[in-house]
C-alpha cells in the first residue's frame, strides 16, 4: 500500500512540473506583463517603468525568469553561472546542502508586486478562512448529497424524488453567484434582515478575523466566537454547496438505484436478511464507491466556487485574494496561488485514487 | 390407470388429406409469433434518433425554450421600444430603479434607470454567441486532438494525453479568470477564444477513447483492406460513428461556457460593460441589491437558468435518442 | 377406457405422484406471474402447478424465457412487484401459503427453510465482503448465535462443500476465487441454515464442464445427506436425468409435460418434449442431420392464441389452433402432457401431417421422425424402438 502511494506521488511530480510551466507560460505570455498595472497611470514615466522592469527581473528571457522563480537559477548571477548558488553548488539543492535560497524549490514564492508582502505569508493568512469555508461546505455537501440521494433511490418516482429531480436540473443551470445574490437579497436585504451580508465577523462584537486580537477574543469567549462565525457561514456555505448537492444527490441516487438491482442484493434478500441490512450493508457501501472518487475529484471545484463566493460575501480568503491580485497584475502572488491550487488539485486526485483503493478490495496495488 | 391407446405408426399421410389440411390452414402468420413477414420501414440512424427524441418530453420543452430564446435574442432588439445603449431621461429619479411595471416589464435598473428587459434581451445575443462559438472551437480542437491520439496511438497519444492531464489539473476557473483578465481586454472575441482554448480537453479524452474502440472494429479493417488511407479512414469511417457522444458532450460544454462567461463577466474580467451580457448585468447590479433592487439581477439570472436548463434537457434527449440500446 | 380425461391444473387435485397421506413439502397451484412493461404484459408464468415431496427432487426444464426462473423467484417472493404481479395462484410450502404471506413472515422463511442458489456466482456475491462474512451473517440471523459461533459454522460449511483450506479461504473475497469455488460458497450459504428446500437456478451454466460435474455431485450428495428437497432449474437435459426424481417441462410460461424423469425422457408425450429429446445430438446417429425444433420461441407479447407450441409442432391439427389444450393425464396419475392428442378429442390420433404446420418447414421422412436420444440418459434405445413399431 505504501509502495502504491509512493508510486503515485512520484508519478505526480512531472505533472506538477508541467503545471508550473503552463501557468508561468500563460502569465508571462500576457501582453505587457506586470508593468500593465501602470498602464493607465500617466504619472509613471518610462524611466520608472524600465526601472520597475529591471528591478523585478522582467527584462530577463522568460526561461530564465522561470528558472529563477523555481529556484533552479541564482538571481544574483548571470549567464551560465546562474545555475550555481552562492556557495558554489547547484542552485536547486536544498539550502542546507549548499544550494540557493530562492524560488519555489526552497519555499520562497517571491514578494508581492502589489503590497510588497512576502507571498507565502499572505497566502498562508488567506488560507485559513478559505479552509473554514470550504471545509464546512464539504461536510454539508457530502452529508446532504448522500442523504437526499439515498432517500430518493429508496423511493423512486415518488413526490420526493420528482422534486429532487427538478431541484437537480435547476441547480445545474444556476450560476452560483446568482444564488448568492438572491440569498443576500432575501436574508440580508431590506425585509428579512436576519443574516449578515458578508464578512467573517460582526465588527460590533469582535475584532477582525485572523488578527492577534481576534485570537485573544476567541480564547476568551470561544462559544460566542464560534456562533458568530457560524452565523456568517450560513449564506456563503449555502451558496457554495447548493449546486454541488444538486448534482451529487442525483449521482448518489443513480448509483444507489443501480446497486439495488445488482445480483448480490438479490442474494442478500434471498438469504432472508432484514431490509435494513440489505439496503445499508450490501447496497449502500457498493453505491458509495464511485461517489468517493467523485467527491475527491470535485474538491477543486470547491476552491473555484470559493472565488466568487468570497467576492460576494467579502470573505477574506484565497478566492478574494486571487481576484485582487488579478486586478493588480500581481504576478508573483498569482503564481503562488496558482501553484498552490494546482498542487491541491493533484493532491485531491491522488487522494481519490488512494481512497478508492482502500475501500474496494478488488483493486490491486 | 388409463392405458395409453395404440397410436398409428408414422407414415406419410395420403395426399388428399394433406391437401385438405393445407387448405384448412388459415393464414394467420402474425399469430404464430414465429417467422413471419412484416414490411419493415427502414429508418436510418438519424431518423430513428429523431423519433426517439420526439418522445422525450423534457427535451422537446428544452428545444422549445431554446428556440424562443434564440428568436428573442435576434428579433428582440428590433422589436423592443428601448435601445440598450441610450440612457433614458426618466420622469422621476428613483435611484434604486423601479420594480417591474407596465412600461418596463422587468423593471428599471438602479442608477441610470435603464429598462432591464432591453438589457436582458440584448445580453442574450452576446451570451449565446459566446457560449456557442467557444463550444464549437473547443469541440473542433478536441475532436482533432482526440482523433489523432486515439487513431495513431503510441508516443503521440501519450504526449497528447499528458498535455490533457496537465491542463485538466489546472483549476480551470482560476486560469480562465487570469487569462481573461490578461488577454481578454474586454473583447468578446478574445473571450470566445479563451473559453474555446480551455474547453477542448474533455472532448479530446472522449474522442480518443471512442477512436480507440472504434479503431479495432471490423469495418475499419475492411476499409484498410480496400486501401483507404489514414485521413480518409478517420473522417469518412470512424468519425460519423463518434458523432453522437460528441454532440451530447458539446451540449454540456455549451451550457458550461454560458455559465463561465457569466462568471467571468460578473467578476469584471469579461466583456466590457458597455455591451451587455448576462454576466455583465449581474455584476452591475451587485451594489444595488442592498438597496432592495432584486429585479435587475433576477431576470438576467433567470435567463441564464432557462438557457442552461433547456440546453441540458436537449442534451438529455439527445443522449436517449442517440443511444443505440434504447427503443424508439 | 373412460372418456373422461383429467385436467388437473385448476384448484387442488391429485398431485404429482402423491398418494393421500404422503408428505408434501411444496405444492404450487395454478401460479400466474405477469410482468407489466412498456410494450404490454408478459405472462411469464401462466398457470403452473406442481408439487414436491419431502426429501425428493424435481427438475424444471425449459428454454430461456420459458418461465422457469420466474417460477422460482415467485416462490421466494424475490420479484420486484411494480413490474411483476402475482396475478393468481397459491404456493403451499410446509403447510403455509406463501403468495398472501406478509413480507416479514416470508423473510423468516427465506434463507432458513427455503434457500436459493443462483446462476452466476461472481455477481451474486457481494464483492466488498469476505466470503466468511457473507455466510456468517445469514447464520447469525437465522440460527440466533453469536458472531464467533457463526464464523466457525461458516468454516464448517465450507468444509462440507469441499473447499480446500477452508480456514484461509473463509477470509477471502469473491474475486479471489475461481468460478467453481464461488459456486461452492453459494452452496455453503444456501445450506448453512439447514433448509428444507434448496432451489438451484442453473447452478452450473456459468461454469466449465469439468467443474459442472463436480458441483452437481456435490449438490446431490448434500441433498442426500441433509434430506432436503431439491428443485433444480436448468436447460441441460443431461443433468436432469442424473439428478432428479421428477421433472416438469415448461414452454412459454406453461407446464407442457410432467412426470417421473425416466418416463418423460424415455417416452416423451408432449410434442415439445419429444422435440427437445430428439434434438440432442446422438453418438449413434453420426452423419445424420441434426434435428432442431423448427421455428422460434414466440414473442411473449404475441403468443399463439390456442396451443402455444402449435406453430412449431409436428402433429398439429385444427383443434390446436382453436382451443388451448389442458394438462391431460397420460397413463399414471402423475404423468401429464399438455396436448390435444391426449385430450378427449384426440385419443389415439397421432398421425403427423408430414412435417408441415403453419410454417414453411422442412418435410421430414418418417424415418427421421422417430425420436432419437443420446445414450447418456437413454436406458434402452432398443426398448424405445420396440415401442415405436
Amino acid at each position: 500500500m505504501t509502495k502504491y502511494i509512493i508510486r503515485r506521488v512520484i508519478q505526480a511530480i512531472p505533472v506538477l512540473f508541467g503545471i508550473t510551466v503552463v501557468v508561468y507560460a500563460i502569465l508571462l505570455a500576457a501582453p505587457g506583463g506586470p508593468v500593465q498595472r501602470f498602464a493607465n497611470n500617466p504619472r509613471v514615466t518610462d524611466t520608472q517603468r524600465l526601472a520597475f522592469i529591471h528591478r523585478w527581473g522582467l527584462d530577463q528571457p522568460i526561461p530564465v525568469q522561470y528558472c529563477r522563480w523555481m529556484g533552479i537559477c541564482n538571481p544574483d548571477k548571470d549567464g551560465l553561472a546562474t545555475f550555481v548558488s552562492d556557495q558554489g553548488l547547484p542552485n536547486f539543492l536544498p539550502t542546507f546542502l549548499g544550494g540557493g535560497d530562492n524560488g519555489v524549490l526552497h519555499g520562497d514564492l517571491g514578494v508581492s508586486i502589489d503590497t510588497g508582502q512576502v507571498v507565502s505569508d499572505r497566502i498562508m493568512a488567506s488560507l485559513l478562512p478559505t479552509i473554514i469555508l470550504a471545509g464546512t461546505a464539504l461536510i454539508v455537501w457530502v452529508t446532504f448529497a448522500i442523504l437526499l440521494g439515498t432517500l430518493a433511490a429508496l423511493r423512486p418516482y415518488s413526490l420526493f424524488d420528482q422534486v429532487l429531480t427538478i431541484f437537480t436540473y435547476v441547480g445545474f443551470a444556476m450560476p452560483t453567484f446568482w444564488l448568492g445574490i438572491m440569498l443576500i437579497y432575501t436574508f440580508s436585504g431590506p425585509g428579512l434582515n436576519i443574516l449578515p451580508a458578508g464578512g467573517m465577523t460582526s465588527p460590533r462584537i469582535s475584532p477582525p478575523f485572523g488578527t492577534n486580537d481576534y485570537w485573544a477574543w476567541f480564547s476568551a469567549q470561544p462559544i460566542k466566537a464560534i456562533l458568530d462565525l457560524g452565523r456568517h457561514l450560513i449564506l456563503p456555505v449555502t451558496t457554495l454547496v447548493v449546486i454541488s448537492i444538486a448534482g451529487d444527490s442525483r449521482f448518489v441516487r443513480g448509483s444507489m438505484m443501480e446497486t439495488l438491482h445488482m445480483d448480490y442484493v438479490r442474494t442478500a434478500k434471498a438469504k432472508g436478511l432484514k431490509a435494513r441490512t440489505v439496503t445499508f450493508k450490501h447496497a449502500f457501501r457498493n453505491a458509495m464507491l464511485p461517489f468517493i472518487t467523485n467527491v475527491a475529484l470535485e474538491l477543486p471545484l470547491l476552491f473555484t466556487g470559493a472565488i466568487v463566493t468570497e467576492t460576494i460575501f467579502s470573505w477574506p480568503g484565497i478566492g478574494r485574494l486571487t481576484i485582487q491580485s488579478t486586478n493588480q497584475f500581481d504576478y508573483p502572488m498569482l503564481m503562488g496561488i496558482l501553484l498552490i491550487a494546482a498542487v491541491a488539485t493533484v493532491f485531491a486526485n491522488l487522494l481519490a485514487d488512494i481512497a478508492y483503493a482502500v475501500v474496494d478490495p478488488r483493486i490491486k496495488y | 390407470m388409463q392405458p395409453y391407446g395404440e397410436f398409428e405408426p408414422a407414415r406419410p399421410a395420403p395426399l388428399t388429406e394433406k391437401v385438405v389440411e393445407v387448405a384448412a390452414i388459415p393464414v394467420r402468420q402474425e399469430e404464430a409469433g414465429a417467422d413471419y413477414e412484416v414490411t419493415l420501414q427502414s429508418l436510418n440512424q438519424w431518423q430513428l434518433a429523431w423519433r426517439k427524441f420526439k418522445k422525450h418530453r423534457l427535451a422537446l420543452i428544452g428545444l422549445g425554450i431554446l428556440t424562443c430564446l434564440l428568436a428573442t435574442a435576434f428579433v428582440g432588439p428590433i422589436v423592443l421600444p428601448y435601445d440598450f445603449a441610450s440612457i433614458p431621461v426618466p420622469d422621476q429619479i428613483v435611484y434604486q430603479g423601479r420594480p417591474p411595471g407596465l412600461g418596463h416589464l422587468f423593471g428599471e435598473t438602479g442608477g441610470l434607470q435603464r429598462d432591464v428587459l432591453t438589457l436582458v434581451v440584448n445580453g442574450a445575443r452576446l451570451s449565446l454567441i459566446i457560449g456557442f462559438s467557444s463550444m464549437m472551437i473547443g469541440v473542433f480542437i478536441g475532436t482533432i486532438v482526440g482523433a489523432i491520439a486515439g487513431f495513431l496511438g503510441g508516443f503521440l497519444d501519450n504526449a497528447l494525453m499528458r498535455i490533457v492531464d496537465v491542463m485538466l489539473s489546472l483549476p480551470l476557473l482560476f486560469v480562465i479568470l487570469v487569462a481573461s483578465r490578461f488577454f481578454g481586454n474586454g473583447s468578446a472575441l478574445l473571450l470566445i477564444l479563451i473559453f474555446g482554448f480551455f474547453s477542448w480537453m474533455g472532448v479530446a479524452r472522449l474522442v480518443r477513447s471512442l477512436f480507440l474502440s472504434l479503431r479495432e472494429q471490423e469495418f475499419v479493417e475492411a476499409a484498410r483492406a480496400v486501401g483507404v488511407g489514414n485521413m480518409r479512414t478517420i473522417f469518412r469511417h470512424i468519425l460519423p460513428n463518434a458523432v453522437s457522444p460528441i454532440v451530447i458532450v458539446a451540449s454540456l460544454i455549451m451550457a458550461g461556457n454560458i455559465i463561465s462567461e457569466a462568471f467571468v463577466s460578473f467578476l469584471g474580467f469579461g466583456v466590457d460593460s458597455s455591451t451587455p451580457t448576462w454576466g455583465n448585468i449581474l455584476s452591475n447590479a451587485l451594489t444595488f441589491i442592498p438597496l432592495g433592487n432584486w429585479w435587475w439581477p433576477f431576470f438576467a439570472g433567470l435567463a441564464i437558468i432557462l438557457t442552461v436548463l433547456s440546453v441540458n434537457f436537449i442534451g438529455d434527449g439527445l443522449r436517449d435518442a442517440l443511444d443505440p440500446r434504447s427503443r424508439a | 377406457m373412460t372418456d373422461a380425461t383429467i385436467a388437473v391444473e385448476q384448484g387442488s387435485g391429485p398431485m404429482l405422484g402423491v398418494a393421500p397421506g404422503e408428505d408434501v413439502l411444496l405444492d404450487v397451484r395454478d401460479l400466474k406471474t405477469y410482468f407489466h412493461v412498456m410494450d404490454g404484459t408478459v405472462k411469464a408464468v401462466d398457470g403452473v402447478s406442481f408439487s414436491l415431496r419431502r426429501g425428493s427432487s424435481i427438475g424444471v426444464v425449459g428454454e430461456s424465457g420459458s418461465g422457469k426462473s420466474v417460477t422460482a423467484l415467485t416462490m421466494m417472493r424475490l420479484l420486484d412487484i411494480p413490474p411483476a404481479e402475482i396475478v393468481d395462484g397459491e404456493i403451499w410450502f410446509d403447510g403455509r401459503e406463501l403468495v398472501a404471506m406478509s413480507e416479514e413472515d416470508i423473510r423468516h422463511i427465506r434463507g432458513k427453510d427455503m434457500a436459493m442458489i443462483f446462476q452466476e456466482p461472481l455477481t451474486a456475491l457481494n464483492p466488498l465482503f469476505t466470503v466468511g462474512n457473507q455466510i456468517a451473517e445469514q447464520i447469525e440471523l437465522h440460527m440466533k448465535v453469536k458472531k464467533r459461533e457463526a464464523w466457525d459454522r461458516s468454516i464448517e460449511m465450507l468444509k462440507i462443500v469441499g473447499m480446500p483450506n477452508a480456514e484461509a479461504r473463509v477470509k477471502q473475497y469473491p474475486h479471489e476465487m475461481s468460478g467453481g469455488m464461488r459456486q461452492r460458497v453459494m452452496i455453503a450459504m444456501a445450506i448453512s441454515c439447514e433448509p428444507k428446500l434448496i432451489i438451484a437456478d442453473e447452478p452450473t451454466t456459468a461454469l466449465d464442464v469439468t467443474i459442472q460435474a463436480q458441483i452437481m455431485e456435490l449438490l446431490k450428495s448434500i441433498q442426500q445427506r441433509t434430506g432436503a428437497s431439491l428443485m433444480l432449474i436448468t436447460h441441460d437435459l443431461g443433468v436432469i436425468a442424473e439428478m432428479v426424481d421428477d421433472v416438469i417441462v415448461m414452454y412459454a410460461g406453461q407446464v407442457v409435460e410432467q412426470g417421473h424423469v425416466d418416463e418423460v425422457f424415455l417416452d416423451p408425450r408432449a410434442p415439445y418434449t419429444e422435440g427437445l429429446i430428439r434434438s440432442i445430438p446422438s453418438v449413434v446417429g453420426r452423419g445424420r442431420r441434426l434435428k432442431a425444433i423448427r421455428g422460434t420461441v414466440p414473442s411473449p407479447f404475441n403468443l399463439p392464441p390456442a396451443c402455444r407450441f402449435e406453430p412449431r409442432c409436428d402433429y398439429p391439427w385444427d383443434l390446436c389452433r382453436t382451443s388451448e389444450p389442458e394438462l391431460y393425464q397420460v397413463g399414471a396419475p402423475e404423468r401429464r402432457a399438455r396436448c390435444h392428442l391426449y385430450g378427449p378429442a384426440g385419443r389415439g390420433r397421432r398421425s403427423p401431417v408430414v412435417g408441415t404446420s403453419s410454417i414453411e418447414g422442412e418435410t421430414e421422412s418418417t424415418e427421421a421422425a422417430r425420436p432419437d436420444s443420446a445414450q447418456v440418459f437413454l436406458k434402452s434405445e432398443q426398448a424405445l424402438e420396440d415401442r415405436r413399431q
